[in-house]
This record gives structure tokens, sequence and C-alpha cells, in this order.
């Protein structure tokens, strides 16, 4: 019995290792984030990442290292991280199994970091491309959780920010 | 009237030569809303032709679960016959390859392990004795060869094997990992392709310089594999410190002539996504200087799904994008110095979405091609076939 645990930690420990969410926020696997999200009714934020990507490890230095924005995220978001060339199997909202890099394909995540916000039941608010600051993510945020995606586009929104 | 005549020499000049398609079939006889059909696989080998005869595999869920399905086209048919089940279990990623005078070889991962049968009706063979996955086959020249993705450590590595076939049943005649020690990083999507001695080409997507990179390695007939080479012509290498390199993935492998040709997915355009990438193994030394297979027409749009086929003729890559707004099936052929202005497959373009794209050449030079069709009420895999006039 302790074996196969063993080798399931090592195969956990491996998978984790290719991918490159930010250290210290609770990332999931997007099957995990969205079971937990119809759970808890909270959003979730996707992180399409790419393994070796460097605008990736250049936005988790700038941008995630902010422990502000990590306690922001970490409680009000079901974080997902998503590696873009990944082979490992996802199950979509309509029951469909595909893989993480399919997922790239059907959300058309052509540059990473993307960045998609979905709500509790797995349809997509908004995505977002490209190296973003602590302050793009504190828009998104207000943009999300204030509901102003059901009335404006992102960009309405961000257009008449204070 | 000079005018005219010179429009009169143009009509009847003969037009460029190129894949001339027959009538689309449809392979899957169970559709729905709820059903969904992949075609993804390590070499994307849903498709082999023989001896007239074809065979499509795939997997859905129709049963509630995802399991393989394959479907023949006898020589003598002119539909295909009901689609069987490849095995009992959940299965995935399957990938066929012929045998002649209406046999198939098939293979599929199933429970954690990879396993292989002959169709119609041979004995399925578990392949792996470990954790496995992303199983592909190759076979020529008297010669099968199987290669899959199998834990060995912390991470998966490339193994290739030698298949031995009597009658109906395969055995492992060797396997063999193509390095021997433990992988530094993962290993994944391997492709295989015969070469004319005996021996074996195989590819994959490696991690080891912390980014992904299609690389390859020549067996021998014994499967004494070579030291593994880049295919891509990009180094490894981070921007002002960040990151490991660019990104490139799902190599698909094709014997060429006297070596093979590889095409892939890459990034190194990163704002456009993935573009379709091709090189030449001539059977020694490194990788040519890589292609780009896309026309201009294509630059802005990423591909996905691209795949390759050839004979000692032929070469045609495939691939999908949605340069025409929706989702297409384009090719490329190949013409001596560089790839052919892309053309979408008229049975696979138009309104609606096709995409991921299989295809084989058979012993004739004719092309096989298989696509997904996504429509309101169910994903439909079609099929047609080309000559080459």
């Amino acid at each position: 019995m302790k074996q196969p645990l063993l080798w399931l930690a090592l195969f956990f420990a491996a998978t984790t290792a290719w991918a490159d969410p930010p250290a210290g926020y609770p990332f999931v696997d997007y099957s995990a984030g969205l079971k937990a999200a119809r759970a808890s009714g909270k959003p979730v934020f996707l992180y399409f990442g790419r393994y070796g990507c460097g605008w990736c490890a250049h936005t988790n230095k700038t941008t995630f290292s902010d422990p502000a924005l990590k306690k922001l995220y970490s409680a009000h978001y079901e974080l997902v991280y998503v590696d873009s060339e990944s082979g490992r199997r996802v199950t979509l909202p309509s029951g469909e199994r595909i893989t993480e890099a399919e997922l790239g394909v059907r959300m058309n995540a052509f540059a990473t970091p993307l960045f998609a916000y979905l709500t509790p039941a797995g349809e997509q608010i908004v995505q977002i491309p490209g190296f973003k600051t602590v302050e793009d993510f504190r828009d998104y945020d207000r943009y999300v959780r204030g509901g102003h995606y059901k009335q404006q586009t992102l960009l309405e929104f961000l257009g008449g920010r204070p | 009237m000079r005018a005219a005549l010179g429009l009169l020499a143009l009509l009847a000049m003969p037009g460029h030569a190129g894949w001339g398609w027959e009538a689309a079939l449809e392979v899957n006889s169970a559709h729905g809303p709820a059903i969904f059909p992949h075609l993804e696989s390590a070499n994307r080998q849903g498709v082999a032709a023989a001896g007239g005869a074809v065979a499509v595999v795939w997997e859905d869920n129709r049963s509630g679960a995802p399991r393989c399905y394959a479907a023949i086209k006898p020589a003598t048919a002119a539909v295909f016959q009901p689609e069987r089940a490849l095995s009992d279990g959940e299965c995935y990623e399957p990938v066929v390859a012929p045998l002649g005078q209406g046999r198939f070889l098939a293979a599929w991962e199933e429970a954690g392990r990879v396993h292989a049968r002959v169709l119609p009706d041979g004995p399925p063979l578990r392949l792996s004795a470990g954790d496995a996955a992303q199983v592909t086959l190759a076979t020529g020249n008297g010669n099968i060869h199987a290669a899959w993705a199998e834990q060995a450590g912390a991470h998966r590595r490339i193994v290739v094997a030698a298949l031995a076939l009597d009658g109906n049943r395969l055995a492992l005649a060797r396997v063999q990992p193509v390095e021997s020690g433990l992988p530094a990083d993962g290993q994944a999507w391997p492709a295989l392709a015969v070469s004319g001695s005996g021996g074996v080409t195989v590819a994959w997507e490696d991690r080891r310089a912390h980014h992904t990179v299609p690389m390859a390695s020549r067996g021998d007939a014994g499967l004494a594999f070579a030291e593994p080479l880049r295919i891509t012509d990009q180094a490894s290498g981070g921007m002002n410190g960040l990151g490991a390199g660019l990104g490139a993935m799902r190599p698909k492998l094709a014997t060429w002539k006297q070596g093979t040709v590889a095409v892939w997915l890459d990034k190194r355009d990163f704002l456009s996504g993935y573009d379709v990438y091709a090189a030449f193994d001539t059977g020694s030394g490194p990788y040519t200087p890589n292609l780009r297979v896309q026309d201009s027409f294509g630059d802005s749009i990423v591909q996905w799904h691209a795949s390759v086929v050839a004979d000692d003729t032929r070469l045609t890559a495939v691939w999908d994008d949605a340069r025409d707004g929706t989702s297409d099936v384009w090719l490329a052929n190949w013409e001596g110095s560089g790839f052919s202005d892309n053309v979408a497959v008229s049975a696979a373009s138009g309104p609606g979405d096709q995409s991921d794209p299989v295809a084989a050449l058979d012993e004739r030079g004719r092309l096989h091609l298989v696509w997904l069709d996504r429509r309101a009420d169910g994903t439909r895999v079609r099929y047609a076939r080309a000559q080459w006039k």
C-alpha cells in the first residue's frame, strides 16, 4: 500500500515541478479548481502558463510577489494553473475530457501568460493576455467580483474607473 | 485582341498540380451534443491505409466514460463498417498503423498502461511494464515498432519496442529506453518513423532544458539509440534571466527518402501563438535549419494540430487554423526548397469548425485525411481520400 502512495506523491511532485505557478499561492489543476468553485461559489482565476515561459516568470516575480495581491486572490478566487503544453487531462463543464494543451486551443490561448476569469459554473467572464501589474489585477478583481461584467466590457469598465 | 488571346492561352494551360479530393464520408455512428470524439494521439496517428482498406481510431464518451473505437473501410466497401471498441475499459489516445492485407495494428492507453492488438480480431498485448501513456506505432520494411512515455523515477521517459507478429498475436521482441538513465525532467508525446535500414527514429517533447524542446534520436535495428538531437534550431535561454526558452510541442515524424521529416508547433513568434515548423533529418548530422510551413496569410494566426505525411515523392503537412474566421483544415505541399501556398481542404473548411486533422499516405501515394466536424447536434469524425493530380 505504501508504494502506490509513494508513486502517487512522486507523480504529483513531478507534474507540479513541470508547471510554473507563482510560489505561495494555492493553485490547483483545472478539474479540481472548477469542482471547488461549484462548491464555494467563488469565481475562478485561471492562469495559463507555459513551462519555461519568460513573461510568466516576469509576472510571477514582479506582480504575484505582492503580499496583498496574494492575500486578495487566495481569499476570493479558486486559483487554477494550466500548463499550456501539458497532456494532463481536464474535464470541461460540458463533461468533455480534454488535455490542458487542448484547453489552450479552445480558449485560443495564443500567448502566455494568459489570465481568464470564470464564473463558479465555469463560464468565461473575460480573458486577458500578457504581463500585468498588481494594479491591473486589482482592477480586474473589482470588475469580476463587483459584477460589472454583467453590464460592461472590461474596456468600458476600465475607461470609467476613478 | 491580344489580351483575349492571352486569356485563352492561360485558360488552356493545365492547372497547378494538387490533391484532388473524393466525396467525404462519415466515420462515427454515435453523435450527440454530449458525445465528444477526440483524435489526439502521439504522432497524430488516427488513420492508416493499405491495400485499399482504411482504418480510423478515435476516443469518445458515448458509454459515459472515455473509450476507444476503430472503424474499418474494407477495400471493396464504399463506406466504413460500424465501429467497434478497441478494449473493455477506459481508453485514451488510440493510434493505428497498417499491416497490409486488410489488417491493421492499434495501440492505446488503458488503466495506466499502454496496449496493442491486431485489427480486426487480434488479442490485446500489454506493452508497458509500468505506468505509461501516449503510445505510438510505426510499421514498414517488415518491422513493427511502438514507443510510449513510461514512468521512470520522478518523470516519464521515452521507451521504444520492437514487436513480433505471429498470425494475429503480437509479442514484445525487445524493449529499450532511448536513454538508459533516469530522465532529468519530463519526456512525452513520442513520434516514430522507420528508416530504410530497418532502424527507427524517435522524436519526443523533452523538458530537460526547463522548457519544452522537440528532440529526436536515431536507433538501429537492434534499438541502440544515438545521443538525442534537438530538432529545433532555437537555443534555450531565458529573457533577462527569466524563463528558460521558447515553447515548441507535439512533434510528428514521417519517413522521407533516406531520412525523416519532423513537423511541430512552435512559438518562436510568441505574439501570434504556435506556428507550424518543419525540419529534415538526412540520416546523419543535425536536423536541417527549421522551415516555416504556413504561408504569410497564416502568420498572424495561431496554428494547431500539425501533422505530416510523406513517401518517396510527396510530402504534405496538415493542420487547422481560423484565418478565414472559423477553424478549417489546411495543407501545404513540399516543393523542393519550401512549402507551397496553403490550401484549405474543401470538405474540411467553410462554415463551422473543422479541426484536428490526422492523415496517412497509402502505398499508391493517395492521401487519407480524417478530421473532426463540430456541429451543434454533435461532432462527426469525417474522412476523405485524395489523389495527386
